[in-house]
């Protein structure tokens, strides 16, 4: 693959070309040149694209594509395309399918479903056989197969013996665990966040209190056993706080936030609207305040899409019934951008790479191409016709977002939108 | 102004001040008509409306079916302790397919909040909502105001104290929002664990002493406790709960004031209020029975208006 991109501004603070517009000359899947005005040498492709920006490729670590098993709400071919659209060059993908993945033969076929893509998918193997949070799955050989890291999608380590257990066990290969922050007896059978919102709704509210034990609980127990631990997406002022503070004690510790979880907050549910039904549940303006704060500190440390397509005849159906999460992926640069300035957008969405096993790729001469091409000023408004996935249910839909998403080159390949 | 700002009776919290003087003199037309030897009118001959009940009722129920038979329209009626969801069908497919069937109205009870709020947006058809789980019973609530208003003349600047079960009470949301609505000031009483944690918010004043509560107010509504809604035992026991939240002709002659005593029905006697309370002078419970026909034949009424335009 060789390509010459003319023109594109470099947004990558670990480039020695940050903040500068460039061409940018790639050889087989090597940057080879950059700089003004390069020469095409042998009439190779070139890339000339309105406001043209460039990052390192981005990054997801909580996506789920529905294969094997819910191919009504998607497909791994079709959540990849949906990946490179949206600018991502990589996404771990979780283990919510059917069977789940548990074992290391479930992680070989999502290998062989994603393998020559342009995005690279990365398996999360489940945390427990079946996800039934009994008895731990084959972590060693899940990871030997290919599994990031272990996770029971949105289903808590009830027993915490067992997460105990799991971190011990996992630090003999580096096996990293992840535990969704949620104590279900006090979660009860909430649907969104309790608060008077929920009240005046009369829906079942999920305090936030359910989310901040089970922090606290998960942070004895890493520092009893000195494991690895990922908390996906949090979501209360108080388990920032808790976070931060166990930092200081120097765990192997990271967190996420979902990117809904940064723009909504509970009183956008006035009218029973289930694309607004997601776990964590929409929190309030302080919890949005103190998560990014978090961010900013570094308390937190990535955002994910927490994309989760769900089939219509889950989502049209009362409040109380109606299936958790929304896809992410499309909407995912836009939103943060209403957010946070680019460069913070950007290092939002490469930061979470280390974490799970890939490196860094700085656009520099001599380095592997990894990028995501894009235009950060355009404004529009979001709707189906910019979604992707087989399933439509996005919390953003009719939002004004910011920044469109041109393609990416990674892989040694390139997918342009 | 002579017609309803909304096209649906979804709640008490989607109308105003003005929608709920209208529903009130309509009633009181419709009072007059119901006392009367013929007790029925020619309306609603043109209008055909669908009970769904999705969850047990038995007054509600009798109640809006004798309203919709004393304004002449054809009636339906369709139950199911079950959710059509749990036997496979959707919501939208069940009453898509009664609307098929050419009905302009559905009445509708279901025990998911916001089931009403989700239909009106999916199907053709003018919904009364009749109760959706813990979320609102709005012609309860309607018939709870009329009735005060009857018995103390006006609504405006009374104390009512709710008392018991509000954490799973559809009544209490709906009385909160009109009785506000209205300018009466609205106080919650009942064990801290069955008073949602955040109601504060909403502008009432939460008691746990009763006979604070009962000092209080000029009205008491008793509700019952829903154990069928529980998911775990929420008081040691009913005889504690008595104990603590149950009115008795006793508490209730100490008081400096007398107090109208009103209760939504079913009463468990002996629990929430005693038989000599419910059955006292300042009871008002049988009256909130009969002005229910009044104030559902007043919303049918409204409501059928607007589809004919």
């Amino acid at each position: 693959m060789n390509i010459l991109i003319k023109s594109a501004t470099i947004i990558d603070s670990k480039s020695e070309f940050h903040n500068t517009t460039q061409d940018i000359l790639i050889e087989n899947g090597v940057i080879t040149n950059i700089g003004n005005q390069l020469k095409n040498p042998k009439n190779y492709q070139e890339i000339t694209l309105e406001n043209l920006h460039i990052s390192q490729g981005w990054f997801d670590s909580s996506v789920c594509f529905g294969e094997p098993g819910f191919e009504e709400r998607d497909t791994i071919a079709n959540g990849l395309k949906t990946a490179a659209a949206s600018g991502f060059t990589a996404v771990a993908m979780n283990a919510n399918t059917h069977p789940i993945l548990d074992t290391s033969s479930d992680i070989e076929f999502v290998n062989t479903k994603a393998k020559n893509h342009a995005v690279t998918l990365l398996p999360i193997g489940a945390l427990t056989k079946d996800g039934k949070s009994e008895d731990l799955a084959e972590l060693y050989d899940m990871t030997r197969a290919g599994a990031i890291a272990f996770y029971d999608y949105q289903k808590p380590v009830g027993n915490p013996n067992l997460l105990k257990i799991a971190l011990q066990y996992a630090m003999n290969f580096g096996g990293l665990v992840c535990s969704f922050p949620q104590e279900n007896k006090i979660a009860g059978l909430g649907v969104m966040n309790e608060n008077i919102t929920s009240t005046s709704l009369g829906l079942k509210g999920n305090p936030t209190l359910a989310e901040e034990l089970q922090v606290a609980r998960d942070l004895f127990l890493l520092e009893y056993t000195g494991g690895k631990l990922h908390i996906p997406t949090i979501s209360s002022a108080t388990s920032v706080a808790l976070i931060r503070e166990a930092k200081k004690k120097k765990l192997d510790l990271t967190c996420s936030v979902a990117i809904h979880n940064l723009y909504f907050t509970d009183d956008v549910i006035t009218d029973f609207n289930t694309h607004f039904k997601v776990l964590p549940p929409l929190r309030t303006k302080t919890d949005v305040e103190a998560l990014t704060e978090g961010l900013k500190d570094g308390t937190i440390d990535m955002v994910t899409s927490d994309h989760n397509p769900i089939d219509i005849e889950h989502k049209k159906i009362e409040f109380d019934y109606a299936a958790n999460g929304t896809i992410g992926l499309e909407s995912a640069f836009g939103a943060l951008q209403t957010l946070f300035t680019l460069k913070k957008t950007i290092d939002l969405l490469t930061k979470g790479k280390s974490r799970f096993g890939l490196e860094q790729t700085p656009i520099n001469i001599g380095n592997k191409v990894n990028i995501t091409l894009f235009n950060p000023d355009t404004k529009y408004t979001f709707t189906t016709k910019n979604i992707i996935s087989k399933s439509k249910n996005s919390i953003f839909e009719n939002e004004t977002l910011k920044g469109n998403v041109y393609g990416i080159i990674s892989n040694n390949q390139i997918s342009l939108n | 102004m002579s017609e309803l700002s909304v096209n649906h009776l979804l709640g008490i919290k989607y109308l105003n001040k003005e929608d709920i003087q209208l529903i009130f003199e309509t009633a009181d037309h419709f009072k007059e008509v119901i006392n009367r030897p013929i007790k029925k009118v020619p309306s609603l001959r043109d209008i055909t409306i669908a009970n769904l009940f999705f969850e047990n009722s038995t007054r509600t129920k009798l109640s809006f079916e004798l309203a919709e038979k004393r304004l002449s329209a054809d009636v339906l009626n369709f139950s199911s302790s079950q959710s059509s969801v749990k036997k496979g069908e959707t919501l939208i497919d069940t009453v898509n397919n009664i609307l098929s069937m050419k009905v302009d109205m559905v009445v509708m009870r279901h025990p998911n909040p916001g089931a009403g709020v989700f239909l009106s947006k999916h199907v053709k058809a003018s919904i009364i909502n009749a109760g959706d789980g813990a979320h609102e019973h709005p012609t309860q609530a309607l018939l709870d105001s009329y009735s005060i208003r009857e018995t103390l003349g006006e609504v405006k600047g009374k104390k009512v104290v709710i008392v018991g079960d509000i954490l799973h009470s559809r009544v209490a949301l709906s009385n909160i929002f009109a009785l506000q609505l209205q300018g009466a000031q609205v106080m919650v009483c009942g064990p801290k664990t069955l008073i949602p944690k955040y109601i504060d918010k909403l502008g009432v004043k939460v008691e746990t002493d009763l006979i604070k509560a009962l000092n209080w107010c000029d009205v008491a509504n008793m509700l019952r406790v829903q154990n069928e809604r529980m998911d775990i035992n929420y008081f040691p026991s009913t005889r504690e709960y008595t104990q603590q939240f149950g009115v008795n002709k006793e508490l209730l002659d100490s008081l400096d004031k007398e107090i109208v005593i009103m209760h939504p029905g079913p009463i468990n006697r002996g629990v929430e209020i005693t038989s000599d309370v419910a059955d006292s002078k300042q009871s008002i419970i049988l009256n909130q029975v009969q002005n229910g026909v009044a104030i559902r034949m007043a919303v049918i009424y409204l409501l059928a208006s607007k589809i004919k335009q």
